[in-house]
């Protein structure tokens, strides 16, 4: 008998038995009874089950809802591997960020098949559409954005080194150096030569700011990527990109253009101002940022987001996948493009930056 | 009598009204985001038959280069290597924000339109 699944399934809902067993002993517990096993959606290439356990005994007592998460099987370049990740979930958790709570993780593939990590159950929407469009929105957003802005800081209050993210690679001291060369490869790799990105990239080296502390950046810091519940954060999610490096990154790909969800002049993630934003940062920072530096950071948002559109569509030409979804994410370059130059434009001309 | 025939675009534009207005409503909720993907596929396949594009980087191409030895590779490795002639910087990015028009004109117009920028 085939099934009709179009991606493999690791967790079979009638064989329990070993995860049950195994999760009473990751959490200290005399029993654990999975008593809901659901695929949710959102993994093209990574399977997210959420669990509901009644737990007997040991500190985690009575029912819990838990995500279980697998690893992907096809990883993007520059992803963290499930563990990895989850050992940056636990320091950002080590530094009161809101995250899912870890709570055990298996490199066994004996217990359901594939290494997983598992998680508390956040509640809450992370569909960027569906917070955009919010009517509500306006009342919210600013006391929101001062709120990601907080978490922001605590984020970047990690810096090297840190004993349990000792396989994070050291950044070259030049971050902007750095970013310009791995998006130039990219170019390289691409059949299709695109001379607006380039000039984008010139400029970036010729304009770079001075260089600031090294610290842990999220690496996909945008809405889209956290959850919120009655207009409050509840957690911050996606967590496969980060790495050392310049935290005015993550503030700038918050900011960048492309990620405002038809909020256009709302720049902080289409949400509010980046005056709130920077704000809630600057708040809790050590190192504060201002507008006019993060034009710069989202500038570089905007070519890295166009780099890496542009090597999807190269998956999609060159690579022998045969997914609409790459080809049509080829052809975004040029948006991100257009956006990067109408910035540079209105800096030459002394105008703030859309 | 002229003939008439049935083209690439006349086609292409049936099966995106029929998709959207027949197929679309119809799929379950799971299949509407492959649904959308194929609906705008087909529009931007219909729209890349326009020869804009081709048009807009020779303009681009015969500002910088003797007539018809430009290439946008060519262009790419000299903005990269910056040998292109100094003080000509804000001319360049001039053209090449026309020619990213027109290649979102094709590939997205609601982009442009988002940018204020009307067909």
């Amino acid at each position: 008998m085939t099934m009709a699944a179009s991606r493999p399934r690791t967790l079979d809902p009638a064989n329990l038995d070993p995860l049950q067993r195994w999760l009473a002993q990751a959490v200290d517990a005399e029993r654990a009874e999975i008593t809901r096993a659901d695929l949710l959606s959102g993994g093209a290439v990574q399977e997210n089950w959420r669990i509901d356990v009644a737990i007997s005994g040991g500190p985690r007592a009575g029912s819990q809802a838990l995500v279980l998460r697998t690893d992907a099987v096809a990883r993007l370049p520059m992803s963290l591997d499930r563990p990895r990740e989850f050992a940056c979930i636990k320091a950002a958790h080590a530094a009161d960020v809101l995250v899912a709570e870890p709570i055990a993780e298996c490199a066994e593939k004996s217990v359901i098949g594939a290494p997983f990590t598992v998680q508390r159950l956040l509640s809450g929407t992370a569909q960027a559409r569906r917070i955009t469009r919010d009517p509500k929105l306006a009342e919210y957003g600013p006391a929101l954005a001062r709120e990601i802005g907080g978490q922001l800081a605590r984020i970047h209050s990690i810096r090297p080194p840190q004993e349990t993210l000792t396989f994070l690679p050291l950044p070259e001291p030049d971050a902007v150096g750095a970013a310009v060369a791995e998006m130039r490869r990219a170019l390289d790799k691409a059949s299709e030569p695109r001379p607006a990105l380039e000039y984008v990239l010139s400029w970036l080296l010729a304009h770079k700011p001075a260089s600031r502390p090294v610290s842990l950046v999220h690496g996909d810091f945008r809405t889209g990527n956290y959850l919120i519940e009655d207009g409050r954060l509840t957690g911050i999610l996606d967590w496969e990109f980060c790495h050392w490096g310049d935290p005015r990154e993550d503030l700038g790909w918050f900011c960048a253009r492309c990620w405002r969800f038809g909020n256009d002049s709302l720049a902080a993630g289409g949400i509010t101002t980046r005056a709130d934003l920077l704000e809630g940062y600057n708040a809790i920072s050590d190192t504060p940022i201002n507008e006019a530096e993060l034009a710069f950071w989202e500038i570089l948002g905007a070519a890295r987001w166009a780099a890496i559109a542009l090597l999807q569509g190269q998956r999609f030409l060159t690579g022998g996948e045969r997914s609409l979804e790459l080809a049509l994410t080829g052809l975004m370059p040029a948006e991100m493009e257009f956006d990067a130059l109408e910035a540079i434009a209105a800096l030459e001309a002394g105008r703030p930056i859309p | 009598m002229t003939t008439r025939r049935i083209d690439a675009d006349a086609l292409l534009d049936l099966a995106t009204e029929m998709l959207r207005s027949e197929v679309l409503p119809a799929l379950a909720p799971e299949q509407r985001y492959a649904g959308a993907m194929i609906a705008n596929a087909l529009e931007i396949a219909r729209r890349a038959l326009a020869e804009e594009v081709e048009a807009a980087e020779w303009t681009l191409l015969d500002g910088l280069y003797e007539e018809g030895e430009g290439s946008t590779a060519q262009l790419a490795r000299d903005i990269r290597a910056g040998t292109l002639p100094k003080g000509k910087e804000r001319d360049i990015a001039d053209a090449l924000r026309t020619l990213l028009i027109a290649e979102l004109r094709v590939r997205n117009p609601r982009f442009l339109a988002s940018r204020g920028i009307g067909g």
